[in-house]
């Protein structure tokens, strides 16, 4: 344990960021990780709890308590191990998680809590400073195949860990890069993408062999896959982004955000011929008041919009919960640092239908809506205008694309996922033999963190599949 | 011819010194070691074999001259799987008793395998004379870093753990406790416990040989395993702290918000949430109970029909946990929370706030009550609510006892043992001792309190009776209580309590909370209640003791579910100590020894305490919420009212299709077992006990000092007495606590002059304002618990013998007194002011282990005194006549030092004024109590020294405690500063 009364001494320390100013007119990562000193520090506040909440909160159950005391005591090598032993990419989740752990770190009853992912994120850069991230090839092959389908962080991390243990693991991605959303949906500034290069180089020294522009089930049959393979993973996101069926929607101007972040995505990474939909001198109106929507409005802002919106249906959250739900999710109003920007963000809002000239959108009409019992109503009256030259839905995401399960044919559940289970024996394996599901292709929209907790699990039940045994930890 | 070693742990330098042991001695000593590994390809099958190859080469070494064995696992590598080193070494160790060899050798065992206190001591329990970890040592090295003496600290770190294990159990030498075999099993079946650990309890059977060899190769295989989790890290483990993927826990983090959430926002729905995953060990394999199935008694009846929750929460008491383990806050919040249901709250050990006791009026809140200044976290009140606890806990330290306490009783508590650390005391530590506890507990803020593990005035059942009979004429209107932890034989302990006259029994578990408790107590003393109190109820009931006795038990009871199993086993009550604290914030930190609770629960830092989120309302919507689930299980089973459950434990059954492979074997019947008994025998608590009371002696002073109970008019009565009067003057104290609190009445308002020779207990728990002056000599226990009130023993003037060399007073006189005085012309038993807390005393001699314990007061020895006098003292001070210049080898010095007595003028001179005692130099105190002791005994030994004051004084000490002497050095900063 760090230090027994550390958690009264010093206070959570914030991340340092650089101002909105200037970072609004670059696409690099902006917040810098804590010095060696801050992380201790902050590594000090850790109460080593006899039940740390925080590694339930986690979903891949990082072992908090005892790499923040690692980290305290400055052993900053087995604080790495000790985090990548349940967590393969860490410098992901260290940029990218909403931090459930925090959520339930036992300090957050009636204190701030541990500054976990600045910790996480402090370890996991050291470490790839240091060098200390090196591949990890098996020691021998067992000479089974593995197709994974889809490359984002589930299916990252199932090919990771099943290479590992001597299987031979391709993996398919349908864009021409490797990342899935880790790569084109979340802007540059939030995750710069050489860190998705470095591990898929490390990948493929562990024996994974990355195949892009594949798009199973379209270009490439599924029974290609079925029969050249022991074991396929889908593990290809829930892409299918949810619409707003209202007048109006067809006029130019109207998009989804993953029509818009993917562009600005392949513009840094130096990409030419890019379509040119920018938010440059432009009302923008984003729709929908999730991450995705905040990064629509950081990627807005750099283009340097004339200004921005952005409309929740729910209605505000209260700035801290009512009636406390430690160690659980709490809903609560949260400002990103997209937010912190520039960005006019409004409650209770549905948009009614949009309007405007020569086929290009150029207002919306919206209203205010008072929730009851879980039902929506529409206020009397309270219809109003909007100026947008471009509005971007982020409503969230459906369902997977169904073109995908259709291919393999495998059974859905209610929300037209793939179905399995993540429990107990046959998990994570779907109604067709020998294919399996991770990740928002299983679960639904989600955490990178859940993905990669998914992937792990996933590659461990098709290790046991393939083995009969598997040492592979879930 | 023996060999000698000066503690059990061997490091590697000495077990090589072993191995070649024939060179040294010129081969009087042949030693030899013998492998404990077996061909890894023989698998689990093949264990059984090589452990018999193992006894028959042990056997055969011994007749061959070698008179050292040691067992050794060194050779494990990927081929090699090791016997578990203790079955290796109980299996030799019986072979070579029943072979009658056993004697002609010495056993040692080199094994990687122990680490823990408990493993060394298990060892030494199956009959290792001498243990090298040669693991530990060697982890240890890497670990320590360069410095060199890491295994030297390890030893010595197992050294003291063995110590403390050995005195739990009341052994003192290595010598006794090795091949003792003080263990009870739990789930090992008979016929391997008759071959390997002969002789070893194990009441439920469970696995054998081949679960056992299965369980070290599957250990074995993980070791040499490709498993990338194992590669650079040990398994995560999760013994002492939780880890998802570790060892299973009950309180998880989800049960823990799930019973938070629920009582809090008054959901019953949230709290079945919580109940489930507590009560659904289906997969997760926790506790005894766990496996059983409850069966029905008849058809399920209408929920309506059930005995209301109203009526079942009476049944429910909270744990003993004093205040000072906990804060002031959550002590409170318990208490008024039970007493707003009927039940009943316990104060622990450590006494309770006399403001405490009355009935809150309206308007009236936590701090309005006990003072701001004591209360970090006001709560709110409701008129009408009690801050009092119903059970008055009486433990060895006796801390706060007073007569007044007593009186505010409606049960008195003697823990005899925790179910967390049976056999243990408790410790304090000085920063955890607020002005307030010490307050409470009458000691000095900052001086560690130390609760003996035993009761001083406790040796043997009849003590145990004597306690009892004490305490009830301390307040007749209470019942008595024992607390017994689960044990094999506890059955036989109970039976003893119920004819003792106890009123209530308490049969705790093993796995009762206490954070502060050692490690090796909680994970290995005791055993689950469900043992317990089946063996409690099947020996009261078969000797027909259970009907005049209320049997309670506790031990991590959490559901309604676990109320219904604890009534077919036997219980009429039910104790909950960590649910209900979990209720009220507890978020099992386990660092209650630290003071750092963050929830302000188990702290008594004031801004922590500030913290504190509880609330009585949601600790009476846990405990409706179990009746709740209680009563839907007895509609279910088609029973009406709680007391027809008790005893039925034929309703309890194994569960069927337990899916563990170690949990094959498991067999409950034991367990399950009902006494055939005519159905006229009580199988419940049904009468009372007869306390004999009304031929105590103090009815006849009680009606004789009406004038100075109700008038507070002086009386003075006459009486003889005789040893057949026990407890005399407890009643008489307890109308005066009842009436005026510890204040009591002014001095000398009653006083007794009594001939003869009086019985135990004499003047105990005599509260102030009470004289006993007896002319003879009286029985042990005098003055017991004394609260304010003056005992006075001289001999009769028919008394030819030299007082100075006879005793006058038995043994543990003083125990526990809070204040008065004490004149003794004469020589006092052993264990004389043994946890004195305040009791200025004078007597003319005493045995061994003289103030032993002592947090407070004056004691005055104008004689000799036995061994060990002072030991673990740590508050106020003796002044011993030393008269042969050898009492400092008769004094205990870990925790003191012997000064001389200086004059009042070099005091006055030498020493700051804030460290004296009583604020009085010691000369004048001293010479003071010598001559109020010659005026009101006679002494002539008093009139002896004071003839000649100059000479004799400077032949007195004064033993002054360490930590006293700092605390007060401390107290003065902290007022100098407070005046600057």
């Amino acid at each position: 344990m760090g230090k027994v009364t550390g958690f009264m001494e010093f206070e959570r320390l914030a991340e340092p960021y650089e101002a909105p100013i200037t970072r609004k007119k670059h696409y690099r990562e902006f917040v810098m990780h804590l010095s060696d000193d801050e992380a201790s520090t902050q590594g000090a506040r850790c109460m080593d709890c006899g039940i740390p909440f925080c590694m339930s909160g986690c979903p891949v159950n990082n072992i908090i308590p005892d790499w923040n005391d690692l980290v305290f005591r400055k052993d900053w090598k087995n604080a790495l191990d000790t985090l990548h032993s349940t967590n393969n990419f860490p410098e992901f989740t260290g940029r990218v998680c909403p931090a459930p752990c925090e959520e339930a770190c036992t300090l957050r009853i009636n204190n701030d809590p541990v500054g976990i992912k600045s910790i996480e994120h402090a370890i996991i850069d050291k470490g790839w400073e240091q060098g200390w991230v090196a591949p990890l090839p098996p020691t021998h092959k067992t000479g089974k195949k593995i197709a994974v389908v889809g490359s984002g962080p589930a299916g990252m991390a199932a090919a990771q860990q099943l290479a590992r243990v001597g299987h031979d693991v391709v993996l398919f991605e349908k864009n021409d890069r490797i990342g899935g959303l880790l790569r084109y949906g979340i802007p540059d500034f939030k995750m710069e993408k050489d860190l998705i290069d470095r591990r898929v180089e490390q990948m493929r020294a562990e024996g994974v062999e990355f195949r892009v522009n594949q798009f199973i089930g379209g270009d490439v049959p599924a029974k290609e896959l079925l029969d050249k393979f022991d074991a396929v993973i889908l593990s290809g996101g829930a892409e299918q982004p949810r619409d707003l069926p209202v007048p109006g929607r067809d006029l130019t101007g109207v998009h989804f955000a993953m029509d818009f972040l993917p562009l600005q995505n392949k513009r840094v990474a130096g990409d030419k011929n890019i379509p040119d939909l920018f938010a440059t001198d432009k009302h923008v109106v984003v729709i929908g008041g999730g991450d995705t929507g905040s990064d629509c409005v950081g990627t807005s802002n750099r283009h340097g919009a004339k200004s921005i919106a952005q409309f929740e249906l729910l209605p505000t959250p209260p700035d801290s919960e009512v009636n406390p739900v430690w160690p659980y999710w709490p809903v609560r109003l949260r400002t990103s640092s997209s937010h912190e920007e520039g960005c006019e963000r409004d409650w209770s809002v549905a948009t009614k239908r949009f309007e405007g000239e020569d086929g290009k959108v150029n207002k919306l009409i919206a209203c205010r809506v008072e929730w009851k019992d879980g039902k929506m109503q529409e206020v009397g009256g309270s219809e109003f205008e909007m100026k947008a030259d471009l509005v971007l839905l982020a409503m969230g995401f459906v369902s997977p694309v169904q073109k995908i399960l259709e291919a393999f044919g495998v059974e859905k559940d209610q929300r037209n996922n793939a179905k399995a289970t993540t429990d107990g024996a046959g998990c994570y394996k779907t109604s067709v033999n020998k294919v399996f599901a991770a990740g928002d292709m299983r679960r639904g929209q989600s955490l990178v963190v859940w993905a990669i907790r998914e992937g792990r699990q996933c590659a461990r039940a098709v290790d046991e599949f393939l083995m009969g045994c598997s040492d592979l930890p879930r | 011819m023996r060999l000698e070693v000066s503690q059990p742990v061997l490091d590697l330098v000495n077990l090589e010194k072993l191995k070649q042991i024939d060179q040294a001695t010129r081969g009087r000593y042949r030693s030899l070691v013998l492998d404990i590994c077996y061909p890894a390809e023989e698998a689990a099958a093949g264990m059984e074999a090589a452990l018999s190859k193992l006894c028959v080469s042990a056997g055969k070494a011994v007749k061959d001259g070698y008179n050292v064995l040691i067992l050794s696992d060194r050779g494990v590598n990927a081929k090699c799987i090791p016997i578990p080193a203790l079955l290796a070494c109980a299996g030799v160790h019986h072979h070579l008793v029943r072979a009658g060899l056993r004697t002609s050798t010495g056993l040692v065992v080199d094994t990687g395998s122990v680490r823990e206190v408990h493993h060394f001591a298990l060892l030494a329990g199956y009959g290792a004379e001498a243990i090298c970890p040669w693991l530990a040592f060697d982890t240890v090295n890497a670990m320590a870093d360069g410095k060199k003496d890491g295994a030297k600290k390890f030893i010595k770190a197992i050294g003291k753990g063995l110590y403390k294990v050995m005195s739990k159990m009341g052994i003192s030498t290595y010598q006794s406790y090795c091949g003792a075999q003080i263990f009870e099993a739990i789930g090992l079946n008979s016929p391997f416990i008759a071959k390997y650990f002969t002789g070893t309890a194990s009441n439920i059977e469970g696995i054998g040989i081949e679960q056992v060899a299965e369980e070290a190769v599957r250990v074995h295989s993980l070791a040499y395993s490709n498993d990338p989790v194992l590669a650079s890290a040990l398994d995560a483990g999760g013994e002492y702290a939780f880890r998802v993927r570790g060892e299973e826990h009950m309180w998880t983090p989800d049960s823990i918000a799930k019973l938070q959430h629920s009582t809090k926002q008054n959901s019953y729905a949230t709290y079945k949430e919580y109940a489930t995953i507590i009560n659904d060990q289906s997969q997760r394999h926790m506790t005894f109970r766990g496996l059983f199935d409850i069966k029905s008694a008849g058809a399920p009846i209408p929920l309506e029909e059930v005995e209301s929750a109203k009526d079942i929460v009476k049944r429910f008491a909270t744990g003993a946990m004093s205040l000072g383990s906990i804060s002031t806050e959550a002590h409170t919040t318990l208490a008024v929370a039970m007493n707003r249901i009927g039940g009943k709250s316990n104060t622990g050990e450590g006494g309770e706030d006399a403001r405490r006791y009355e009935v809150i009026r309206a308007g009236e809140s936590l701090q309005s009550r006990i003072g701001k200044e004591r209360v970090a976290k006001d709560i709110a009140l409701k008129e009408g609510d009690s801050l009092r606890s119903k059970i008055k806990q009486v433990a060895s330290g006796r801390f706060g006892v007073t007569a007044e306490y007593l009186a505010s009783a409606d049960q008195i508590q003697i823990k005899m043992a925790q179910g967390a650390k049976p056999g243990e005391g408790g410790q304090l530590p000085g920063h955890k001792v607020s002005e307030y506890i010490a307050q409470l507990r009458f000691s000095v803020p900052g001086v560690g309190l130390i609760s003996p593990p035993p009761h001083h005035d406790i040796y043997s059942i009849e003590d145990l009776a004597q306690l009892i009979h004490d305490l009830k004429n301390a307040n007749p209107k209470a019942s008595i209580s024992v607390k017994l932890v689960s044990e094999v034989g506890v059955g036989t302990v109970a039976a003893g309590v119920s004819k003792a006259k106890s009123d209530h029994v308490t049969i705790a578990g093993h796995d009762g909370g206490t954070g502060a408790s050692p490690w090796s107590s909680i994970k290995h003393a005791g055993t689950p209640w469900e043992l317990g109190l089946a063996e409690t109820q099947q020996t009261l009931v078969l000797n027909h003791l259970r009907g005049r006795i209320a049997v309670q038990v506790d031990g991590q009871m959490k559901t309604g579910r676990d109320v219904i199993v604890g009534a077919l086993l036997g219980a009429d009550e039910f104790g909950f100590a960590t649910a209900p604290l979990v209720v009220a914030g507890c978020i099992m930190m386990r660092k209650c020894h630290l003071n750092t609770c963050p929830v302000g629960v188990a702290t008594q830092d004031p801004e922590l305490r500030k913290k504190f989120k509880g609330a009585p309302e949601h600790v009476v919507n846990f405990f409706f919420f179990v009746a709740e689930e209680a009563r839907e299980i007895m509609a279910q089973m088609g029973v009406r009212k709680l007391d027809d459950l008790i005893g039925r434990s034929d309703l309890l059954d194994t569960r069927k299709g337990i899916a563990h492979w170690k949990a094959k074997g498991l067999d409950f019947s034991r367990i399950f077992h009902m006494p055939d008994v005519p159905a006229e025998i009580a199988r419940r608590h049904r009468e009372k006990q007869e306390h004999g009371l009304e031929k105590a002696l103090d009815h006849k002073l009680i009606a004789q000092a009406q004038a100075a109970l109700e008038k507070k008019q002086p009386v003075v009565i006459s009486s003889p007495v005789s040893n057949a009067n026990r407890t005399v003057g407890t009643l008489l104290s307890h109308e005066v606590a009842r009436r005026y609190g510890h204040t009591g009445l002014p001095d000398e308002t009653i006083h007794v002059n009594f001939k003869g020779t009086a019985g135990q207990s004499f003047g105990a728990f005599l509260a102030k304002g009470i004289t006993l002056e007896l002319e003879g000599d009286a029985n042990d226990y005098v003055g017991k618990g004394l609260s304010g009130g003056r005992v006075i023993v001289r001999p009769s003037p028919a008394f030819r013998g030299n007082p100075l060399e006879n005793i006058i007073i038995g043994n543990t006189v003083l125990y526990g007194a809070i204040c008065g005085d004490a004149f003794f012309r004469g020589v006092a038993g052993e264990r004389f002011a043994v946890r004195n807390s305040g009791a200025a005393a004078i007597v003319e001699g005493v045995g061994d282990h003289g103030c032993e314990y002592m947090t407070g007061g004056t004691v005055v020895v104008l004689g000799g005194t036995g061994r060990n006098f002072a030991a673990g003292m740590s508050g106020g001070v003796a002044y011993v006549l030393d008269e042969d210049g050898k009492f400092t080898q008769r004094v205990n010095p870990a925790m003191v030092t012997v000064e001389p007595v200086q004059s009042s003028h070099e005091q006055e001179a030498k020493l700051a004024r804030d460290i004296w005692h009583r604020g009085e130099t010691d000369e004048a105190q001293l010479k003071s109590m010598i001559e109020q002791h010659g005026r009101l005994t006679h002494s002539a030994r008093a009139t002896q020294i004071l003839g000649d004051w100059a000479t004799w004084r400077g032949k007195f000490v004064k033993v002054f405690p360490i930590e006293y002497k700092r605390a007060l050095t401390e107290l003065a900063a902290k007022n100098n500063k407070l005046v600057a």
